[in-house]
């Protein structure tokens, strides 16, 4: 297990952020951390990371506490990129090598990798969000790391340097290093992640493969033979224990969920054995976003 | 690899170098003036600058610019609050000591430039003006120490407030307000015994004012101590403001 995070709490000031929050990252995920804005995936990754500290709960990496060696097999950006504006790019990942005891010859391929070699020389104050965006993503990666944890790592990042950092995260990925990515991006969440936490209100909503959690509410879309009454069809649902939440669909026809050890073929057979025939079946994989509205409404 | 990590903080930063260098010419402008200064209608002249009392005298001096050395050190604090870069150290592998201690390393460097500042307007002025006294310069060459302890405590006192307050302006002024307002009000009305023991007093009495001996005779003796029985207290409130300034970077969130 690389992250356990067990009964977390914090409050800021009267305001609950987090509350019994318990999750657990296993190696080799790409984990994604969602929720709306002041949902707490900034406090839980502070809280994980050490710079924020929890009113109960405990944070372990690697199965030991938080330490300076399993913070050295981590790479993060929380919330902002933090370097200081007077140094140059350059001197900024130098000194962030000094503080991850790693090799200062890993920055000239760290710049290389920002696409900021050019520009190495600059003050850091200078550069656009997009620029100092993909310095601190550089500068996450010095040490050569296990585990990213990347807190809104699209961030003021234009089309192309989203699909560029979608690109990294999968190739790193590919390279079996965990990566931890909190966003309210759902679309970059469901391309990239292979689990998902969904956080509302400091609260752990829903966690699982991404899979699970999709599936879990497909949703199954039935139409008609011409010749036969809707009443018949809604009858025949009515027969099933494992057929819920029927509805009218805009189009014509009607929509279903299947329990989970139900496929739409098992469905078709017993619609027919009831004298159901369908001129349509077809199964509509909801969308992370569909999804993630009804777990936060 | 702590002290080169400062060193990349701190040598690049056009701020550090500003005030140093102001802190060199105020000191050299002030001494170069002083031989000037006419009391009781006559001119101090070269004799300001004779060995060995020029070292007291440079260290008395001296200790009104540790305001510069605090003031530098503060904004070298809270400019790592406000950038976050102390968040993103304690992310990428640092532990809350291990940011104290880096800040310690500055303090002791801002204090040793303190002192070869005082040994180089010392020697520079010496060797101009004094020459045929040079061979009294270290007789009373401890005063520099003690200047350079009185600097580590101004410097541990500006930290404590720059990790208490974290913005660069209100940790400024209440370093100022401590130094020439508070402390100086609550010693007026605590008895005379005790107020010798304060933080800043005890600070000030490892330079005492040149010619205090003189002035005990006319008023009767100073009750602050002397320098040698400040120094063990000085590093005890050195000290103390460190811990205290782990405690507050140990028990805030970044």
């Amino acid at each position: 297990m690389i992250l356990q995070l067990d009964n977390l709490s914090k409050h800021y000031g009267t305001t609950a952020a987090l509350r019994g929050l318990t999750l657990e990252v296993e190696q080799g995920s790409v984990y994604g951390l969602l929720g709306p804005n002041g949902s707490g995936k900034t406090t839980t990754l502070g809280i994980a990371l050490g710079v924020l500290r929890a009113d109960s709960g405990a944070v372990r990496w690697f199965g030991q506490p938080l330490s300076t060696q399993s913070k050295q097999r981590v790479g993060a950006l929380l919330e902002t990129p933090n370097f200081f504006p007077y140094l140059s790019a350059r001197q900024n990942l130098l000194l962030a090598a000094d503080v991850k005891r790693a090799d200062p010859r890993t920055v000239d391929a760290a710049l290389e990798l920002a696409g900021l070699t050019a520009r190495q020389h600059d003050a850091f104050r200078g550069f656009s969000l997009g620029m100092k965006q993909r310095l601190a993503l550089a500068s996450t990666l010095l040490g050569t790391p296990d585990v990213l944890v990347l807190d809104e790592p699209t961030n003021g990042l234009d089309p192309q340097g989203i699909a560029e950092v979608r690109a990294l995260i999968q190739r790193l990925a590919a390279e079996g290093k965990t990566i931890i990515i909190a966003s309210h991006l759902l679309d970059e969440i469901e391309k990239v992640c292979t689990h998902v936490a969904v956080l509302q209100r400091g609260e752990l909503r829903a966690a699982g493969p991404v899979g699970t959690i999709l599936a879990a509410t497909d949703r199954v879309l039935l139409r008609l033979a011409a010749d036969i009454a809707p009443a018949t069809l809604l009858h025949a649902l009515g027969q099933l224990p494992w057929v819920s939440d029927v509805r009218p669909e805009p189009g014509g026809g009607h929509s279903a969920v299947l329990a989970p050890e139900h496929s739409p073929a098992d469905l078709n057979r017993s619609l027919f054995a009831h004298g159901v025939v369908l001129a349509g079946l077809e199964v509509r994989h909801r969308s992370l976003e569909a999804q993630f509205l009804e777990l936060t409404k | 690899m702590l002290l080169r990590a400062e060193f990349r903080k701190l040598f690049p930063y056009r701020t550090v170098w500003v005030i140093l260098a102001l802190y060199v010419l105020l000191l050299a402008g002030f001494v170069s003036v002083g031989g000037g200064v006419t009391i009781n209608g006559k001119q101090l002249g070269n004799a300001l600058y004779d060995f060995p009392t020029l070292w007291p005298r440079l260290a008395y001096v001296a200790s009104y610019f540790n305001l510069l050395l605090g003031i530098l050190f503060i904004i070298l604090i809270t400019d790592e609050f406000q950038f976050r870069t102390f968040r993103q150290q304690i992310i990428d592998g640092s532990s809350p000591v291990g940011l104290v201690q880096g800040k310690l390393t500055v303090s002791g460097l801002l204090a040793l430039f303190g002192m070869v500042a005082v040994l180089g307007v010392g020697l520079f002025f010496g060797f101009t003006r004094a020459p045929k006294t040079l061979s009294h310069a270290p007789e009373t060459i401890g005063a520099v120490l003690l200047y350079g302890i009185q600097a580590l405590g101004y410097l541990a006192v500006a930290g404590t407030l720059g990790f208490l307050i974290r913005k660069s302006g209100p940790a400024i002024l209440s370093f100022m307000l401590y130094a020439w307002v508070v402390e100086p009000l609550i010693r007026f009305v605590t008895p005379d015994q005790l107020d010798r023991y304060f933080p800043a007093k005890v600070f000030d009495s490892l330079t005492p004012t040149p010619g205090r001996e003189m002035i005990n005779t006319i008023t009767g003796s100073s009750n602050a101590l002397l320098p040698i029985e400040a120094v063990p207290l000085a590093l005890a409130y050195i000290a103390l403001f460190w811990f205290l300034s782990y405690l507050l970077l140990r028990n805030r969130d970044l």
